[in-house]
């Protein structure tokens, strides 16, 4: 019987920890990669040509206005939602216990993979702090956490972003730059995290093992990290540096008709990319 | 090379500063002494010498420093403390590499992942027991005479060979973040088993008769404490005085029991 | 009945391999050490272990030439009986360590690789890496601690031996040939930690303790091979026999804490040991050209060239640096040149030892030769243990063993010792056996390379059996054994620990009266007195020296006056026991007036069969003004006649030179 027990404890154990590893890729990373993909479009979006804006930003804020809506278009989104969340509490919440086990030493043990190891944990924290704070005020609209106190609204996604970061309209004010050094921190504490768990969960999983593929596996990560980085501090940059005023007006331009959101996105997407 | 180091050795003088501690229960303090290494001295040669005459730096008479030693040729892995703020053994801690000018100091502490005895000499009963844990032999049927074992190319013994170079000294552990102190022996098996008992298993795994427990191996590691609790901050492979491939085992033992725990679902009853 | 247990002291490979024999048939073993037993000195034997093999025996080798080598090696000083079953049950021993998962080096089709080694123009050495012994130690520690799971073994670690608990010997109970009144029914042990002192009962208690190069300073031995256990086995009555018997190795690295082995594989491999001709050549050992090296071991041995055997070896080296004054540097060192050699295969075959020599040195070997002196290396004398002869009895002891001679006794266990027999290495005192080096049996006057780590799992394994058997068929049991005696041995040890702790750790000591002190200046003075090379003068100022240490031992003061896990009064209450035991030593040096293996004498330089074909025993008699009494036991010789030793020296007596066979030779 305790051997038995001592089994299925073991598999449980065992599942749990893996399942932990799993959600970091699916659904959290697939999904940031995509998350970072739609928002870095604020930025690339200036080289689409079919969208619907006549100058460089404006296109990309048309191109983002464009990929928000089709994401919000898409059917099952709550439950995708939902899962998302799911997903990223659990993988939270046996993180943080996780964490709890180990004690770092990168004082005694200065090597970049120990550096790494304490970063990784570390990074969780803060991406989770952003993360909580980033739905909070853009998708359950705690606005009062959001200097200007500005709602997001996905008809009208680059602006009242832009208005987010910059905390006004006219000028990026002191509480706005706060929040964007946090957005900043907190998505490259994001990415980083992604990155670095993607390098160790091809250790946990057994697929590099020889010390060279742990390498070889290293430099693919760390490419994917640069871009992603790439992308995320773009967005949080081309926001900032959004015109939140013409960024409405593209949006408006996008919804004619401001109550019926769903036609009009439809009636658009012919500047899909 | 070595000659002209040893004639540099010579007459000067080097400090030692260690962390002395009576016994489990009393609180540690730090102690210096000075002495004047041999040519050719290393840590043990030093503690040899304090031993004899153990007055401190500031003139007091002291105590012998408590430490445990063996080989004194790093195969024992008995003398295994934290030196200058790293683990490693004492034995082939040479001063002339670690202190070269007159008047360095050299800081001697005991491993901080296990409970000390006294001084220097701390108690790695835990770091045993994690052998236990994953049944670390090759279950042989008896000790008669059934001939030879099983062949083995040398493509298999030349890496079993490695990991069998192990000598639970225990540096992977006192250099792991994963693997911290549990007084208490009840909680020895659910903590963190550490590097060299993972790579142990590997070893076993690899062997024709021993692999033959290896589903219980692999279960022991896939429960608390286990593989998954390593968090790959790759200390461990670093601080190997035998450069044993501990990542590699690690790696190695995550692939088993991926591909075990795989297996077992479409298989076992 | 209640139950038989059996207490093993020591962890190394003799006292692991006798645990894991006695647990397998199903007899509970206490298990201890000073140390945790995976770090037992066992793990510093480097080159391998040796056993008649199916390659060499196509090439005419067989058991009993290994028999008949490891005899001509120890000087023919062994009882011949033991030799002949170790030799025989050796290639046992070796399928079983390679069941045990032992990582033998392999050739390339998979089968167990061989070396040459010192004694032997065969190759009959398997070896794993650089560190077979550590291999082999692994191997039988994680046995034992399979056994340790199924609750047959208990260790306790970090526990020091004080003394065997010995009871009245009822004459009817006796097994064996009695020597002895006395039983041994257990043992008084210390816990190093607590430093608690407590008695334990066994029905048998094996020594499994190892040597005592400690005795000699600095040695190529652990620090806790001190020879405190087995002297304090003699202290309580059994006897040590051919203490004067120590080998020195011939290579070893010389350090300011101890001396490291370089392992005589390294010769094996094809290392050469060579000084430059010219005395004071102060040029790189690289670019000294070939002809003005001297290489003094190939010149005077050719046939055996490096790898004559130990003694032979250490005798020149000290010949070439004290005499001819031809030491490297104008040191006591020389040259041990591997740099011809592929530095790959190098790595492969010897890169265990080869990084010892860098890690403690900082030189690399593959590029510059090594520098070695002879050091301490073995006890081949040990604790006198008798044994029941096998069925093989010749009317006519052979000659020399020449290869492809068809071997005159068969291989099967039983024609050497008859096995299972209750005395099989057993003390004089019954119920007490010695196994591995603390057992003098099997190496005579000096040891082959790689027959120690044979003749302690041999040990264990064989001569278990004869334990386990004498258990079993036991009328008497310890359990039965009086408390008192068990109560009055424990007030004895707390005595003397109290005496050694009166007045410790208040102030500073006098040199004089220093342990560390003491014990530096026993080793100098034995090494000086009883190694390469002795003489009657040397020793006699040696045993001088030797009463006034014990004198000054008697009135040690410690500086540490800790109740808790003191190693100084563990280190002191050891020195005590080494003086007495070096003493055993010298007085059986001075006593053999030959020169005979390991033990060479400048005044008596000859082999003198007529008056020392013979073991020295010594018996401790404290009611004697000298408690030391020597005593001789012929020597068991009924199967091979002594022959001259000279591994083909040119000087030598022409003898028939063995046919060499392809592949054998180095």
């Amino acid at each position: 019987m305790g051997h038995e027990e001592e089994g299925t404890l073991a598999k449980r154990y065992f599942l749990l920890r893996r399942l932990h590893s799993l959600t970091g890729i699916l659904p959290i990373g697939v999904f940031l990669i995509f998350h970072l993909t739609t928002n870095s479009s604020v930025l690339w979006g200036a080289a689409n040509t079919r969208a619907h804006a006549d100058d460089l930003p404006g296109r990309g804020i048309a191109t983002f206005q464009h990929e928000v809506s089709f994401i919000n278009n898409l059917p099952g989104l709550l439950i995708m939602e939902i899962t998302l969340w799911a997903a990223i509490a659990f993988h939270a919440i046996l993180g943080i216990w996780y964490a709890t086990t180990g004690k770092s030493n990168t004082a005694r043990y200065p090597h970049m993979d120990n550096r790494r190891y304490a970063l990784q944990r570390l990074t969780g924290y803060i991406a989770l702090l952003f993360i909580l704070y980033h739905i909070a005020t853009l998708r359950w609209g705690w606005s009062f956490l959001v200097p200007g106190g500005v709602t997001w609204g996905h008809e009208h996604a680059a602006s009242t972003l832009a208005l987010a970061l910059r905390g006004s309209a006219d000028s990026i004010t002191v509480a706005g730059l706060a929040v964007s050094l946090f957005y900043f921190v907190g998505v490259t504490s994001a990415v980083f995290h992604f990155a670095n768990g993607l390098w160790t969960a091809a250790i946990t999983w057994g697929l590099t093992i020889s010390t060279a593929a742990q390498r070889r596996w290293g430099v693919v990560c760390a490419g994917l990290g640069i871009l992603l980085m790439a992308m995320a501090w773009g967005s949080v940059v081309g926001f900032l540096f959004t015109d939140p005023e013409k960024a409405r007006e593209i949006e408006s331009a996008m919804h004619p008709e401001e109550d019926s959101t769903e036609h009009t996105a439809r009636a658009t997407t012919d500047g899909a990319p | 090379m070595a000659a002209s180091n040893a004639q540099q050795s010579g007459k000067r003088h080097i400090r030692l500063k260690i962390l002395r501690q009576e016994a489990q229960d009393k609180l540690p303090r730090y102690e210096t002494f000075d002495v004047q290494p041999e040519p050719g001295a290393n840590v043990i040669s030093c503690l040899q010498q304090i031993a004899a005459r153990p007055v401190t730096a500031s003139g007091e008479q002291s105590t012998p420093v408590a430490y445990d030693a063996g080989c004194l040729e790093e195969v024992c892995g008995a003398c295994t403390m934290v030196i200058n703020g790293r683990v490693r053994q004492s034995c082939s801690c040479l001063i002339d590499q670690i202190a070269p000018n007159d008047g360095d100091t050299i800081t001697l502490e005991p491993m901080t992942k296990f409970p000390v005895i006294r001084d220097l000499w701390v108690d790695r009963s835990r770091l045993f027991h994690a052998l236990k844990r994953t049944s670390s032999w090759v279950p042989i049927d008896s000790i008669y005479d059934r001939g030879p074992g099983p062949k083995e190319l040398p493509d298999k013994q030349e890496p079993r060979y490695v990991l069998s170079t192990c000598m639970s000294c225990g540096c992977c552990l006192e250099a792991c973040p994963q693997y911290n102190p549990r007084p208490d022996e009840k909680d020895w098996d659910e903590a963190f088993i550490g590097a060299h008992a993972i790579s142990q298993v590997r070893l076993f795994n690899l062997h024709d008769t021993g692999k033959q427990l290896k589903s219980e191996r692999l279960e022991a590691l896939m429960g608390p404490g286990g593989v998954s609790d390593c968090g790959n901050a790759q200390n461990c492979v670093k601080v190997c005085p035998k450069e044993i491939p501990l990542t590699e085992s690690i790696a190695a033992i995550g692939r088993a029991v991926t591909v075990h725990s795989i297996a077992r679902w479409f298989t076992a009853r | 009945m209640s139950e038989r247990r059996v207490i093993v002291v020591g962890g190394g490979l003799a006292g692991l391999a006798a645990t894991i024999r006695i647990a397998e048939a199903g007899i509970p073993v206490d298990l201890f050490s000073m140390c945790p037993v995976k770090r037992s000195h066992s793990v510093c034997a480097q080159g391998g272990i040796n056993a008649a093999n199916d390659i060499a025996r196509q090439q005419g080798y067989s058991e009993y030439q290994h028999f008949d080598e490891t005899l001509l090696g120890g000087d023919f000083l062994a009882d011949q009986a033991p030799v002949l079953e170790m030799a025989n049950f050796a290639p046992r021993v070796i399928d079983l360590l390679d069941r045990m998962g032992v990582p033998f080096n392999r050739t390339t089709e998979g089968f167990r690789d061989l070396r040459l080694f010192g004694g032997s123009l065969f190759k009959r050495t398997h070896f794993a890496g650089a560190t077979t012994g550590q291999q082999l130690l692994y191997a039988l520690d994680e046995q034992t601690r399979r056994w340790e799971v199924e609750g047959k073994v208990r260790k306790y670690e970090f526990w020091e031996f004080l003394r065997p608990v010995l009871d009245e010997l009822d004459p009817d109970d006796a097994i064996g040939h009695v020597h002895s009144d006395k039983r041994c029914v257990g043992i008084v042990a210390q816990d190093m930690r607590t430093m608690q002192i407590r008695s334990f009962r066994a029905d048998a208690v094996i020594m499994a303790t190892g040597g005592c190069g400690l005795i000699f300073g600095k040695s190529t031995n652990s620090v806790i091979c001190t020879g405190g256990a087995a002297s304090r086995c003699y202290q309580a009555g059994a006897w040590y026999a051919n203490g004067e018997m120590i080998q020195v190795h011939p290579t070893a690295i010389p350090g300011a804490d101890k001396c490291r082995l370089m392992s005589e594989s390294a010769r094996g491999e094809g290392g050469r040991i060579w000084v430059p001709r010219k005395a004071d050549d102060d040029r790189k050992p690289t670019d000294i050209p070939e002809e003005e090296r001297l290489y003094f071991l190939e010149e005077k041995y050719p046939k055996y060239g490096n790898l004559v055997p130990r003694d032979i070896a250490s005798r020149e080296i000290f010949d070439i640096c004290i005499n001819q004054d031809l030491g490297v540097a104008g040191q006591n060192q020389v040259f041990l040149d591997l740099t011809h050699k592929d530095p790959e295969e190098l790595d492969r075959k010897l890169g265990g030892i080869l990084e010892i020599y860098e890690k403690f040195v900082g030189d690399d070997p593959r590029k510059v030769p090594m520098r070695i002196f002879p050091a301490v290396h073995y006890s081949m004398g040990g604790l006198w243990t008798q044994y029941t002869q096998g069925d093989y009895d010749p009317h006519q002891p052979h000659g020399a063993h020449n290869p492809g001679d068809t071997p005159p006794i068969a291989t099967e266990p039983g024609h050497g010792l008859k096995l299972g027999a209750s005395n099989n290495m057993m003390t004089n005192i019954p119920g007490l056996y010695a196994f591995g080096e603390v057992n003098f049996a099997y190496h005579g006057a000096t040891r082959l390379g790689a027959n120690a780590l044979l003749s302690c799992i041999f040990d264990g394994l064989y001569n278990g059996l004869s334990v386990v058997n004498a258990v079993r068929d036991a009328e008497f049991s310890a359990a039965d054994a009086p408390q008192s005696i068990f109560d009055h041995a424990v007030a004895d040890e707390q005595t003397k620990t109290d005496a050694l702790l009166e007045g410790a750790g208040s102030g500073e000591i006098p040199d004089e009266l220093n342990p560390y002190i003491i014990g530096l200046e026993l080793g100098e003075e034995m090494t000086a007195a009883s190694t390469v090379v002795k003489t009657g003068d040397r020793m006699r100022q040696a045993m001088t020296k030797l009463d006034e240490l014990s004198d000054r031992c008697s009135r040690m003061k410690l500086n540490d006056a800790a109740a808790w896990s003191n190693r100084t009064l563990s280190y002191a209450r050891s020195l005590q026991d080494m003086v007495v035991l070096a003493k055993v030593i010298l007085k059986g040096g001075l006593q053999r007036e030959e020169s005979r293996g390991s033990h060479y004498r400048l005044d008596f330089p000859d082999r003198d069969d007529e008056n020392f074909f013979k073991t020295t025993v010594a018996e401790h008699v404290p009611s004697n003004p000298d408690p030391i009494r020597i005593f001789y036991c012929n020597v068991d010789a009924r199967l091979v006649e002594p022959r001259a030793r000279s591994y083909g020296e040119k000087k030598a007596k022409p003898e028939q030179p063995p046919a060499q066979t392809a592949g054998a030779g180095a």
